[in-house]
């Protein structure tokens, strides 16, 4: 297996030399990179600078990538003009519960089909790696009367529940505890201990780390999530942040360039926090899903 | 898979169960019963929940495929209609070319920008700019493809957008971005693009990580050098991540709609509608919820079959160490 | 790479990935991890108890009451807003409850399919504030026809009729029954900005101008200004896009014709209205009429003005910073009604910086307009309360109450007066009404029950035809008469 054997990038950097800028091949390419940073950053950079404008001077060319002359106009009509302290809380409440949840239930699930015995273990975990390939959309109609039929249309439960359950979760923690020796397991049932007990007491404090990881993961992606709180939420209470975002556009074009994109800059907020204190856990999640 | 990591807290752990529990000694048979019955436990919440939210929800597409259905009035059978109408209706049909023009442009332009950043960042460079540069291209991955969508929406304004202002500087008169069919084409691609890039580059710095420095090493003894070594070693070893990544890289892009949906709303004409679109338009727009069903349907075969291609290439193709 | 294997073979990756941070981790010792699970477990737990009336949006205001639900397009600020009429109806009628529910939607398409969405869920609104857009949709499958309630109190609504032009009243007969009383609405005018226009040194045109007189002005616009200035601004929708000027062309994209019926409501209502004759059952769109000879040459005329710059490549959706755009003067011209005054004034346009006229004359100069009013569900729980809601809403207290400001049109000739403009400008708001009145054959917006799929079928047709060759406009039109066949035949 490839993956065996995987050396973290700056181990491999042996010896450690001093860098000398000098080959010109080392300069084109620090060029290339930085040409693809600026690229990647303008955007968001435009963005930050522009909602710090006035509304008046957000169409001013040559455009600012820097914030000179900060104007915090536009964010106080964000607050006025949607109710972004609603959005928010609905985002993180949803957030946070799908995130806890799928760590909950992918924990169980994945311990169950790394280290318990039982018949059938490959056909259902086969069945749970196939629901990966269902996209969101095939089965939203049904998922819509489901819902209904709960009683919970319009609700942030509607959004929440059927998310928790997660193929992608269950197998990245199976991976994970097949990843633990053997030798707990082994100890706990000389000691007598429940594999209930085991589990809580050995293997579920250990596989922390991983759980952060499914966490860290839904979070990024319901955070940003669109299609489904689109059509399964209705009232504006209970919309989230990237819907509120969208209709902050305005009805009937009446809406302000600054202002809509102080909303951006504030919906990006937690998720820079995220990035900030998480990027590794998150960058290990994302690439986990490589090695299926 | 022990590790040196590992081990240490092995022997905490232990010692720790052992205090805890020292007196009670069951027999290891009754353990595995118990083992057996807690199983459920473990399993319920995943499996009820998928078996709720995903299987019965497709078992009901299917079902629905086969009905026309406006929820307000009594559902119609109407047969292979709404799969027929996939081919004959020209606006879904158009859609379902546009999304794989989309994953074909849009995949290709990912992965090679995505490698090539990675090969580039393997070189030699001050530590600080690596990680600099790394969380630059891994930025907009945490960002919500909505708001990605509105502030690209103004950037690529043809008026006043700052893309045109900038083309304006080298001589190149204001481009109809989104107003056009190809304009408003290669906007959706080159946003989706921009987002999603460092996801594959990701996975390209792991799978040249992965490769042991020796390989390299032995193939510069051998006179390799540069581009063919890159070409003749490097690219080979790489070829399980290539294969994963594009196959990751398709199966999210068949799924495109939040940039369209923004940006477009699928126009100018039919040029930026995609699938998932039209799945949109149709149930909710249109109330043709057994349409929508169909279409559906036909994406998540499509998305199978990807998969299926991928798990045949890598038995036939990919080079293992 | 593990992706060759069957699931359930043994794979490693992710632990080995994790192994380095374990080691910092198990560092802190197994209890303290078990805690924070613990932790995290009672925490999920506290807050799924905490939030529940958040989670299941039971603390809603008014949700799952029985009060009579309201639903508008806008936000809870438009909501709010509301209050004061609320309240006044309130006091008239303490026995019947009102709760304003707002609904967030880019345009009245995404509304119309919010408000289907929660007809789907099983929980829709018993009144909804509707606009022409929608108007055939909810009569042919939500709304309940106002006839019996019209002939029951009709000395009360009396007084609303006669402060109202009858072209607003038929836009939303159907099939001769009328399922609303509009309360607001806008004609597609022309806005001029009146530094453009000076510095091409001319004057606000006549009320009679011709395309041609347009044209000369756009292209004396472009001449006159430097930099990032399109004279001529428009988006691509069913308001104020390609329509006014099919109109204005004595055409249209849809073959009009009109319901029989609907003289019991002329009749009575409007016994002494010169165009009574003319007035019908409603307005029916059931062919496509996209290939028509005059269609094209109307698609080809905005094409002109695209290829010769004087008019934009118009942009799908609401058009985002067209009012930045025309305060910030970029633009010189553009389509819209009364409701841009206010949302002007407050980008700061002063009263004597814009005007507006009349859509310039073609072949005729018949104007287009979009109304609004409420309509009651028949799913509504009390017919009767809903009634009282859209009777009182069409009283002229409520009505003062309901348009303070002028960010839309009163349907009631006597509220768009002077003082509604006085701060705001335009110098010639009586053009707004003036667009009924002198043009009685205006029509509404068409939108025929599957209002969505036509839309759609128009805006994308509408972009390819004006972006290429004189050729393009016909195959686009082809196109066009096409999906519209396929729109028509749809569910809604």
């Amino acid at each position: 297996m490839s993956t065996l054997t995987v050396p973290r990038q700056d181990q491999r950097r042996t010896p450690r030399r001093p860098f000398r800028i000098g080959r010109p091949g080392t300069i084109g390419r620090i060029v290339i990179l930085l040409v693809a940073a600026a690229l990647t950053l303008g955007p968001v950079m435009w963005t930050l600078s522009t909602s710090l404008r006035t509304p008046s001077e957000s169409f001013n060319l040559p455009p600012q990538f820097l914030p000179l002359n900060p104007d915090l106009t536009s964010y106080f009509q964000v607050f006025e003009q949607i109710n972004m302290v609603a959005l928010v809380v609905n985002s993180a409440l949803v957030t946070l519960m799908i995130a806890v949840g799928q760590m909950g239930t992918a924990a169980l699930a994945g311990y169950a089909f790394a280290r318990l015995k039982f018949t059938g273990k490959n056909m259902m975990f086969s069945i749970v790696l196939a629901t990966m390939m269902v996209p969101v959309q095939v089965t939203i109609v049904p998922v819509f009367m489901l819902i209904r039929g709960m009683g919970l249309s319009d609700t942030l439960l509607a959004l929440i529940l059927p998310a928790i359950p997660t193929a992608f979760g269950t197998f990245l923690m199976r991976q994970y505890f097949l990843g633990l020796p053997n030798d707990f397991a082994e100890a706990a049932s000389i000691d007598g201990a429940s594999p209930w007990r085991t589990f809580v007491s050995i293997y579920a404090p250990l596989a922390v780390p991983g759980m952060a990881i499914v966490g860290i993961l839904a979070f990024n992606f319901h955070w940003n999530e669109f299609f489904r709180p689109l059509i399964l939420t209705i009232s504006e209470q209970n919309y989230t942040l990237p819907l509120g975002l969208v209709t902050l556009q305005g009805n009937l074009g009446t809406g302000s360039i600054s202002v809509v994109l102080a909303g951006v800059i504030l919906s990006m907020l937690p998720a820079l926090v995220v990035f900030i204190f998480g990027q590794r856990a998150l960058r290990e999640g994302l690439t986990a899903g490589a090695s299926k | 898979m022990s590790t040196p990591t590992l081990k240490s807290s092995t022997t905490t752990a232990s010692r720790r169960t052992q205090s805890a529990r020292p007196e009670r000694d069951k027999p290891k048979r009754q353990q595995s019963l118990a083992e057996r019955l807690i199983v459920p436990l473990f399993l319920a919440p995943t499996v009820i929940g998928m078996a709720i939210f995903t299987i019965i929800p497709i078992l009901g597409s299917i079902l629905l495929a086969f009905f026309r259905w406006d929820i307000i009035s009594a559902p119609e059978f109407v047969g292979f209609d709404n799969f027929t109408s996939i081919v004959n209706d020209p606006t879904i049909s158009v859609s379902f070319l546009n999304t794989i023009l989309f994953v074909v442009v849009a995949v290709t332009l990912q992965l090679g920008i995505a490698l090539a950043l990675a090969v580039m960042i393997q070189g030699r460079m001050p530590g600080w700019l690596r990680v600099f540069f790394r969380s630059a291209f891994f930025f907009p991955l945490i960002l919500s493809a909505a708001s990605v969508s509105i502030f690209m929406g103004y950037l690529f304004n043809e008026q006043f957008g700052v893309v045109n202002w900038m083309l304006s500087l080298i001589g190149i008169p204001a481009v109809p971005w989104l107003t056009t069919p190809g304009g408003a084409a290669a906007v959706v691609v080159l946003v989706y693009v921009w987002q999603n890039f460092g996801f594959s580059f990701l996975l390209f710095i792991g799978g040249l990580a992965s490769i042991p420095k020796e390989v390299h090493e032995a193939s510069s003894l051998d006179g390799a050098t540069g581009w063919k070594q890159f070409i003749n070693v490097t690219l080979p070893l790489l070829s399980p991540t290539v294969l994963v990544a594009s196959v990751m890289a398709m199966i999210n892009a068949l799924q495109v709609f939040d940039q369209p949906y923004v940006l477009t709303r699928g126009g100018p004409g039919d040029s930026t509608r995609t699938a998932v679109m039209v799945i949109f338009e149709s149930a909710f727009q249109q109330l043709e919820f057994g349409r929508a069903s169909a279409i559906g349907l036909v994406l998540m075969a499509l998305i199978m079959a990807i998969t299926a291609l991928q798990f045949r290439l890598s038995r036939k193709f990919v080079f293992y160490q | 790479m593990a992706s060759e294997q069957p699931p359930g073979s043994d794979q490693h990756s992710v632990a080995q990935t994790f192994s380095l941070k374990n080691k910092s981790l198990a560092k802190a010792g197994d209890l303290s991890r078990r805690t924070l699970l613990g932790a995290l477990g009672v925490g999920a737990v506290g807050a799924t108890l905490g939030a529940w009336p958040r989670l299941t949006g039971a603390d809603i205001p008014g949700r799952n009451s029985s009060a009579l639900n309201v639903a508008i397009l806008g936000t809870s600020a438009d909501a709010a807003a509301r209050q004061a009429l609320v309240d006044e109806f309130t006091s008239l009628h303490p026995d019947i409850p009102v709760r304003i529910q707002a609904i967030q939607g880019a345009d009245w398409r995404d509304f119309f399919s919010k408000i289907l969405t929660m007809v789907a869920a099983g929980d829709p609104p018993d009144v909804v504030y509707v606009a022409t857009e929608g108007a055939q949709l909810f009569a042919e499958k939500l709304a309940e026809p106002l006839d019996a309630y019209l002939t029951q109190d009709a000395a009360d609504v009396q007084d609303y009729f006669d402060d109202v032009h009858p072209s607003l009243i038929e836009a939303f007969m159907y099939q001769g029954s009328l399922y609303q009383l509009p309360l607001d609405w806008n004609a597609a005018n022309m806005y001029l900005n009146t530094s453009a226009l000076e510095r091409a040194g001319l004057e606000r045109p006549a009320d009679n101008w011709t395309n041609q007189d347009f044209t000369s002005m756009m292209r004396a616009m472009k001449q006159s200004t430097e930099g990032s200035f399109t004279p001529y601004y428009w988006t691509n929708r069913l308001f104020g896009g390609v329509v006014p000027w099919l109109y204005a062309n004595d055409t249209s994209f849809l073959t009009e014709t009109k319901a029989t019926g609907g003289n019991w409501f002329w009749d009575r209502f409007y016994a002494d209205d010169p165009t009574k004759n003319q007035r019908s059952g409603g307005y029916q769109w059931l062919e496509p009429n996209a290939e028509d000879p005059r269609v094209i040459e109307t698609f080809d005329y905005l094409r002109e003005l695209v290829a010769e710059g004087l008019g934009v490549r118009p942009e799908g959706g609401g058009g985002n910073a067209l009012v930045g755009l025309f305060a910030s003067s970029r633009i010189g011209a553009t389509p819209a009604g009364g409701y841009w005054v206010q949302g002007l004034h407050e980008a700061g346009m002063g009263a004597d910086e814009f005007d507006v006229q009349f859509f310039p004359s073609w072949r005729t100069q018949r104007h287009q307009f979009g109304a609004a009013g409420y309509a009651i569900m028949r799913t509504a729980k009390d017919k009767d309360a809903a009634w009282e809601w859209v009777k009182f809403c069409a009283s002229k207290p409520a009505m003062e109450l309901a348009f303070p400001t002028p960010n839309t049109t009163p349907t009631r000739r006597s509220m768009v007066n002077q003082q509604l403009y006085s701060t705001t400008g335009p110098e010639h708001w009586k053009t707004f009404y003036d667009t009924l009145d002198k043009f009685p054959t205006s029509g509404p917006i068409p939108a025929p029950p599957q209002q969505a799929a036509v839309e759609t079928a128009l805006m994308k047709n509408v972009s390819t035809a004006v972006s290429g060759s004189s050729a393009q406009v016909r195959s686009a039109m082809g196109t066009l008469q096409r999906d519209l066949e396929l729109a028509l035949r749809s569910n809604a």
